[in-house]
């Protein structure tokens, strides 16, 4: 990857093209209990992204051949809509991408959910993206991690993720697509909230091993703040009572 | 003070066994979206529902075989009700109620004392809503039952069997507001305000239902914490994760 000469990521005082300071998240909202007919669901919308995520079970495993005898299987199938970003996507089934992130999130989660109550059964977290601008895969996580729990399926701990790369020399938090285009590295990590283990590490562009210590605490730090909205949503989740309906701002109207 | 507690949140100070919860060693964290009671009791808000042996569960007949019937409960894992267990033969899609016999490493459920529930039809709720449902010595099932004049059949797996006979529309209406609102307190006496409303009866002192299998609350609401705790989990036996990790 190398810089676009016609564009700047970084200006003078340390802005960046969103406007955002070099360790500042984009705004993130997280919704719990968003669909009816799913065991658990959740809405992310974080920066431009928007990310809904369904999770059934632990439910029949099928093909059969799949279950374990032992734990429960943890399925997870990332999902980019046609319609999400400028390139299309989806066309044409799963893609190369979206098999390897499905891949990661459901190892991801293999370690925090205690699979071992449900054997010969399948976990299944669908994770679709609605609209992409950027660091999809670590809202997705967030997403998904909320939709499990609101499931009521024991884990050990919540899943928040984030991204840190290297943008004009300078490591940054939470990029951008464009950021993410025409910088340097792009590090999405996901944590365990209790203990800060990690989960998911991955690295797209090079960094020094300082740089790497610092993108690690840069995101430490603000993973605890995703992990915060993530309580607040499914707390708020089970406060509010009523029928459940995605939270668009326009109410359907009575036609007849 | 009761307060939410989700995955991962710190209960108590010091390693404890308590229903819904894991211990590193040191301190006891929450597993599930639940609430933490003023008692110290951990009552999940949300899950799956987990067999054990002795539960009261209806579900319907799925598939008739030679040796028995395999039984729709709503459980992931296969629930199977042998022929030498019942001298009544069933039909594909009757309701029944049965007794679970046991639940064995890998979570086949083998169902006993089985019977067949005539002329109603099932409701689902969620099964960790279950002891709100029946309510504290079977107040809320005995105030349901006298206000719509239906039969009401709880299983603890989530599956609830109403009557034909009396208003079973308000009963389902009324089940729905007990699962949606189960978490929050007064429960019982905003519904007995709800059923004197729509039905204009008194409900101020509903008589006791008596059903002869009727799966009984035992003692609290919320009795199913120490049961679950005190018994031996379905993993726990000679088939675990552990043995098979030595081998």
């Amino acid at each position: 990857m190398s810089n676009d000469p016609t564009k700047k990521l970084i200006d003078d005082k340390g802005i960046r093209l969103d406007g955002r300071q070099i360790d500042q998240l984009r705004d993130v909202k997280i919704i719990s209990r968003v669909l009816n007919n799913a065991d658990g669901s959740c809405l992310v919308v974080w920066g431009k992204n928007k990310i809904l995520a369904g999770v059934y079970g632990p439910r029949e495993c099928i093909p059969r051949h799949d279950a374990s005898p032992y734990r429960s299987k943890v399925r997870c199938r990332y999902n980019m809509a046609p319609f999400c970003s400028l390139e299309e996507h989806g066309r044409s089934g799963p893609s190369r991408r979206s098999q390897e992130l499905s891949k990661v999130i459901s190892e991801a989660f293999e370690n925090v959910i205690i699979a071992e109550s449900f054997p010969k059964t399948a976990i299944d977290v669908f994770i679709d993206v609605l609209q992409s601008d950027g660091g999809t895969r670590c809202a997705a996580l967030t997403a998904a991690a909320v939709a499990i729990a609101d499931a009521g399926i024991p884990c050990k701990d919540l899943v928040c993720a984030v991204a840190v790369g290297k943008i004009g020399d300078t490591v940054v938090l939470d990029l951008s697509k464009d950021e993410d285009n025409f910088g340097q590295s792009d590090n999405p990590m996901a944590f365990a909230s209790r203990n800060g283990d990690v989960l998911l590490y991955q690295m797209d562009g090079l960094l020094t091993r300082e740089e790497t210590e610092t993108a690690l605490k840069m995101a430490q730090e603000a993973s605890k703040k995703i992990h915060a909205l993530q309580v607040e949503a499914l707390k708020e989740g089970f406060e509010k009572k009523g029928i459940k309906f995605l939270p668009l701002s326009i109410k359907p109207e009575q036609v007849q | 003070m009761t307060r939410i507690l989700v995955p991962g949140e710190e209960v108590a100070q010091s390693s404890q066994r308590l229903a819904y919860t894991y211990t590193d060693g040191q301190k006891t964290y929450a597993t599930v979206i639940s609430l933490f009671s003023p008692e110290g009791k951990v009552i999940p808000l949300q899950g799956p529902y987990e067999p054990i042996m002795d539960d009261a569960v209806i579900g319907f007949v799925s598939d008739s075989r030679h040796s028995g019937y395999d039984v729709q409960i709503g459980s992931a894992n296969k629930c199977f009700l042998s022929s030498r267990e019942t001298r009544s033969s069933f039909k594909l899609s009757d309701m029944i109620m049965a007794r679970i016999k046991s639940v064995d490493e890998t979570g086949t459920i083998d169902l006993t004392d089985a019977r067949l529930l005539k002329d109603g039809q099932l409701a689902k709720i969620s099964p960790v809503k279950v002891p709100r449902l029946i309510g504290k010595k079977n107040s809320m099932i005995n105030l349901l039952s006298h206000a719509t004049g239906c039969q009401i059949y709880v299983g603890r797996n989530g599956m609830v069997f109403i009557s034909n006979e009396g208003d079973f529309s308000l009963a389902r209406e009324a089940i729905a507001i007990v699962e949606d609102q189960a978490h929050i307190s007064g429960l019982t006496d905003r519904m007995a305000q709800f059923l004197a409303d729509k039905t204009g009866k008194d409900m101020s002192n509903p008589p006791e239902v008596q059903y002869d299998s009727m799966p009984r609350s035992e003692g609290g609401s919320h009795s199913r914490d120490e049961y679950s705790r005190d018994r031996p989990r379905r993993h726990s036996g000679g088939f675990s994760r552990r043995s098979n990790e030595r081998r």
